[in-house]
This record gives structure tokens, sequence and C-alpha cells, in this order.
């Protein structure tokens, strides 16, 4: 493979491509962590998002009404680690995980009795890539973000408007506070029960949105365990980002390079080991210090009503 | 003094017992609901689920070689869980010590039979328990979360097996990613012949007992329950909580990793590319319904082996779907992680029965007046 101005161009495209669900479901992370949950459970709302929007799709016809489904049900998901952990006092680690284990365990099941396939489902309207021919004037700029979904300017605005929630807002400001101190916001008045699921259901819904745009924005289908652990590398790159919006974001084109590395690889070396490269490379970022930065202090702390 | 203790064990385990016995309970009621929709009779089903796995002999001996793997990984995480450790990395280990098993077993010749197989576990064992000690180095030098180094390193380890398997160690002709066959002298003993029921149940069991004597008997049982405990007041009192830690955690994954062998020199006789139908992360559910007891893993394990075997058997001749076992397994572990959550239900359930029968209380107490 020659490197010219061609790969280049294909290299940040497909960087900022696959950084996308990344984005959304590292910022649902956010929402979850800066509300004082812990957000391991974003694998598996994920996946329910990447099925759901299929199925929301495949019954209305149409791809917007497809990833509302994906995040209802992202956030339905989440109700589970939020009644568990929220309410019930369950170790968030093993909420977390039965969010992950329940999503990996229905989806091939609804896959079987809804569409009566095994291993992927029927295709279905998606988003289809927008042809902004005024786009194709600008140089460079125009040829990389011409090459994007819909969908990836709606991750941006997200991350922008999340910033500003959390930072800028009193809602925000109080669910910070939560996060860092559940016992000193519930001295001043706060409901910190109401905070913690309102994180949870948020980060359902961001998570929600990321499988869709794997399922129904990328791709017309879904594909049995389509999420292959971005769900997980999303938890490394909010600890990465310090759980701050633009943080995750700039985390998240960093992680969706060594993604996109892959399609440049593949021919080059073996798929399998192609494939291992975003694992390997997520260790890297922890085993260097980078994926361990400590969260707000209160967070798995309980308050006694 | 010993006496009270004992009780209080007793009753601390009644209690767990019956916990996961009603976690169970709805789980199955639960799952009735899955079978209902899928066109069959709940009832019927489960019945026929049992009959199959515990009437015939094949399907015992199914349910048993179907627990074998899952009585490692249940081991695995309960064990790792004493330290409040979680291993979400027995899936990967159970991959490096299957490899670790397959290498042994197919390429070092000329050896007796037993030491062959035998050797074959400690590599598994060996494998494993490196792939977790990495994971534990991370957790206690680096405070990383083990849980996602635990999954990222699954992939990894799968991902480069498989690609072991695909490439340099493929047999020439063979068509699916795998490696060759192991020596006769690395192959268990069939226990049932025509069945996959080896001796590795008996190595499983016996791993069960060590650890539950490890645990309950020795010194480095003792600090690995107080470090599970109370992280803060192990240290005070001079355990080395990193070292144990380190130890605890690895011996899980070496655990785990004999499980892979287990499939290797028992059922597959080689390693072939995704042969693991997630055992890994059934672990899980296994070790929380045994309330992470050793002994107790082996009938978890079991119980989960005959829900399997039944619907791998009935998924021949009907369409219910196997994947019931999972949906199963993963509402066990909410409702045993959960007691608070059975508790409510259970009250619920109660204030419903006893609005029927308070009528006929407030006429007792009437009387007694």
């Amino acid at each position: 493979m020659t490197f010219n101005a061609e790969v280049l161009y294909s290299i940040v495209a497909s960087t900022l491509r696959s950084s996308v669900p990344l984005i959304l479901a590292a910022l649902g992370g956010c929402f979850s962590v800066r509300a004082g949950v812990s957000d391991l459970g974003l694998e598996g709302m994920m996946l329910a998002g990447s099925f759901f929007s299929v199925l929301g799709s495949y019954i209305t016809g149409n791809a917007w009404l497809g990833l509302l489904f994906g995040m209802l049900f992202g956030a339905v998901f989440s109700m589970l680690h939020a009644v568990m952990h929220i309410t019930y006092r369950v170790n968030a680690s093993i909420s977390g995980m039965c969010v992950n284990l329940l999503a990996t365990a229905a989806t091939p099941l609804l896959l079987n009795e809804i569409f009566g396939m095994s291993g992927k489902s029927p295709i279905v309207e998606a988003f289809k890539k927008p042809d902004w021919q005024w786009m194709n004037n600008i140089p460079v700029v125009g040829r990389i973000l011409g090459a994007q979904n819909v969908l990836f300017f709606v991750a941006i605005l997200l991350v922008i408007v999340s910033w500003i929630f959390m930072y800028k807002t009193k809602i925000g400001l109080r669910m910070r506070m939560v996060s860092e101190n559940p016992h000193a916001a519930s001295t001043v008045g706060l409901n910190v029960t109401a905070y913690k699921y309102f994180g949870v259901a948020m980060s359902g819904c961001l998570a929600g949105f990321a499988g869709a745009y794997l399922s129904i924005g990328q791709m017309n289908l879904f594909v049995e365990e389509m999420t292959a652990g971005r769900g997980y590398i999303a938890v490394v790159i909010n600890a990465f980002g310090k759980y701050n919006p633009l943080g995750v974001f700039g985390g998240s084109i960093f992680f969706g390079f060594f993604d996109a590395l892959q399609t440049i690889f593949q021919n080059i070396f073996p798929s399998q080991l192609v494939m291992m490269t975003p694992y390997v490379f997520t260790l890297l970022v922890i085993a260097l210090g980078l994926g361990g930065s400590r969260g707000p202090a209160g967070v798995g702390k309980h308050v006694d009503n | 003094m010993i006496k009270n203790i004992d009780n209080a064990r007793k009753i601390k385990m009644g209690s767990s017992f019956m916990n996961s016995a009603i976690a169970l309970v709805i789980s199955l009621i639960l799952g009735m609901v899955i079978i209902g929709i899928s066109g069959y009779s709940p009832i019927e089903s489960y019945i026929a689920i049992f009959g199959v796995s515990l009437g015939t002999l094949k399907g015992f001996a199914l349910s048993l070689s179907q627990a074998t793997p899952l009585i490692f990984t249940g081991l695995a995480f309960a064990f790792a869980y004493k330290v409040k450790m979680i291993n979400t990395g027995a899936e990967g280990q159970l991959y490096a010590g299957a490899m670790a098993a397959a290498l042994v077993g197919a390429y070092i010749t000329n050896l007796p039979s037993g030491v062959h197989a035998l050797l074959g576990f400690a590599a598994a064992f060996l494998a494993g328990g490196l792939a977790a000690l990495f994971v534990a180095l991370c957790k206690v030098y680096l405070n990383a979360n083990e849980i996602i180094v635990s999954l990222m390193l699954n992939e990894i380890i799968i991902f480069f097996t498989s690609y072991l398997a695909n490439g340099p160690l493929k047999p020439p002709g063979s068509g699916v990613g795998q490696t060759k066959m192991i020596e006769d002298t690395a192959k268990l003993t069939k226990l049932i012949p025509q069945t996959q029921l080896t001796t590795a149940i008996f190595i499983a069991i016996i791993t069960a007992c060590v650890l539950a004597y490890l645990l309950d008997k020795t010194v480095f049982g003792y600090e690995i329950k107080v470090t599970g405990h109370n992280l803060k007041a192990s240290n005070v009192a001079g355990i080395n909580v990193s070292k144990i830690s380190l130890i605890t955690f690895a011996l899980s994954g070496a655990i785990a990793g004999m499980g892979g062998a287990a499939m290797v020199l028992g059922v597959n006789y080689r390693f072939v590319e995704g042969f693991s139908s997630g055992y890994g992360f059934a672990g899980i559910s296994i070790a929380a319904l045994a309330a992470y007891n050793p002994i107790g893993v082996i009938f978890s394990a079991f119980l989960i082996g005959i829900l399997k075997s039944g619907t791998i058997t009935l998924n021949r001749t009907t369409s219910i779907p196997v994947e019931l076992v999972d949906i199963i397994q993963v509402l066990v572990l909410i409702f045993v992680a959960a007691p608070a959550l059975i508790k409510s239900i259970m009250s619920r359930a109660k204030k419903v029965r006893s609005k029927s029968s308070r009528e006929e209380h407030m006429e007792v107490k009437t009387s007694d007046i």
C-alpha cells in the first residue's frame, strides 16, 4: 500500500467513524460516574441499544424511530443496574456485569424468538450517508466530514450539551456534588437517589445511542455480540478522559484511531492479530497508568434515608 | 465460644442456602415464561429437561460432562471473590489453559499416559495462572480495575489463540481453526463409553475439596478470608495484602485454566477455535449460587449442567431455545446478588396472602381480648 493523501484521508475519516460509538458510550459513562454510580454496565446497555434499534427500525421502517427505540431500551437495561445497585445496594461491579450478561444472553434469544434467525437479524432501514455536495467543495475538512454519518454531528452536539449541563447548570453542579459527597448532598436536601437514577438512565440512553450507531448507523442489521467490548473500552476512555465530556471526546478520537488502524493493517497481518490491536492498545493505556484515574470521591457510596 | 461461632456459621450458611434456593426457584419460574413464549408447555418442558438429564444414562453423563468445566470456572470466580476481587477473566484463562494443554498433549511424546495428562493440566494451570497474575499485578500496582483488564485480556487471548490455531499450529488439510490432535497418552479415560464424561470430573471435585481445605484449615486460607473481610484491618494485623491478593487471583486463573485442559484432554482432544460456550462467564453465576463455597460450586455447576444437558438434548427434536439456560444463569445471579430484592418480593407475596387471611386474625385477636 502506497502512502499518499488518499490513505491519510481514509485514516482520518475512519478514525472519526470508529470514535462515534466510543464518544457516545463514554459520554454515557460520564453521566453515570458523575452521579456517583460505576459505569461498568455500558457494554450491555450498548448491546441492547444495537438490537432494539434494529427492532424499532424493523417495526416502524424509520431509522430515527429505530434510534429512539434503541435509546429507550438502553435506558430500560440501565434500570436493572440502577435498581440493583442504588435501591438494593448490590456491589456496582456485580450489577453492571449483570446488565452485560443479561444483554449477551437476551439478544440471541430475542433474535431467535422475534426474527427466527440466529447470528444476525434481517436487513432494516438504516441511516444513509448524507449526500452533501456543497461539502465536497471545501478542501480537506469537507472530504473528511462529508464521509461522516449524520449521527457523527449529533454526537458532537451531545458532547457540548453534556459539558454545558454538567459544568454550567445548577442541576449539573448538584449531580456532581452527589458523586463527590453524597452525604453532604443529602444534608443540604438533595434527593441523592433521584440524581443517581437520572445519571444511570442518561448513561443507558447514550449507550443505547452508541449501540444504535453500530447497528443502524454503520450497518443495517444486528449481528450477535456486535459491540465486541467497545462498552468496556468506553469505561477505560471515561477514566482516561477524567470523567469530563470534553476529555472523553478527545480520548475517544485517540482510541478510535487504533480502531481505524485495523482497516489499514488488515491486508498485511493475519486478521486475528489485527482485531487484537484495540484491546492491546487499551491494556497499554492502562499499564501506562493513564486509565486508572480516580473518579469522584463518592462513587459507590450510599446514603441512608 | 467455639460452639457459638459454629452455630453462627451454620445459621449464616443456612440463610445463604435459602437465599440461593429461592433465587433459583424464581429464576426457573421466570424461565417458564421464555418456554411459554416459544410455544411449549413450561411444566412439561421442565419435566422433560430434568427427566432426560437425570433419567437416562447418556443424559446424566452429559450433565456431568457439561458441569466439569463449569466447576473449574465457578471455583475460579468463587476463590478470587474471597479477597473481594472479581475475576471476569475466566473465559480468557480457560482458552490460555486449553492452548497450553493442547501443546503439551500434542508435542510432548513418549510419556506414560497418566503422567502426560497430568502434565497437560499442569501446563494449563500455569498458563491460566500467568494470565491472571498479569491482571492482579495491574490491580495491585497500578490500581487498575481488574474487571476491565480481565475483559481486555480475554479478547486478546481469544484472538491470539485463534491466530495460532488458524496459522502456525494448524495441521495441514484442516478446514477449521484447530491444533494437532493430542497423543493418546494425554487423553483422559472415559468413565462411560461413547459419552464425554471423563476422569476430568474427579480432578474438578478434588480441586474443589483442596480449595475448601485451603480456605478453612490453613493459615493462608485464614489470611485470604481476613483480607477479603477488611483490607485495612488485615494490613494492620501484619498480613501482606498485596501478596495475598496476587497469589489468590493467580490461583483463581490457574483453576480456570485447568477447565480448559479438561475440555482439550477429555472432550475435543485438541484446541478448537471458539470451543467455549461462555463457560467463563457462567462461572460467575455458579459461584454466586453456591454462595462462594467451593463444595457448593460442585452442586451448582451440576445443576446448571443438568439444565444445559436437558436443553441440548431437547433442542434436537424441539425448538426450545438453548439460550434459556444462559438467561436462567443471569437471573440466578441477579437474585442471589440482591437478597433484599428477594425479601421484598417475598414480603409482597406475603402481603397478598395475608390480606385474605387478615379477617381471621382479627377475629382471633378480639377473642383474645
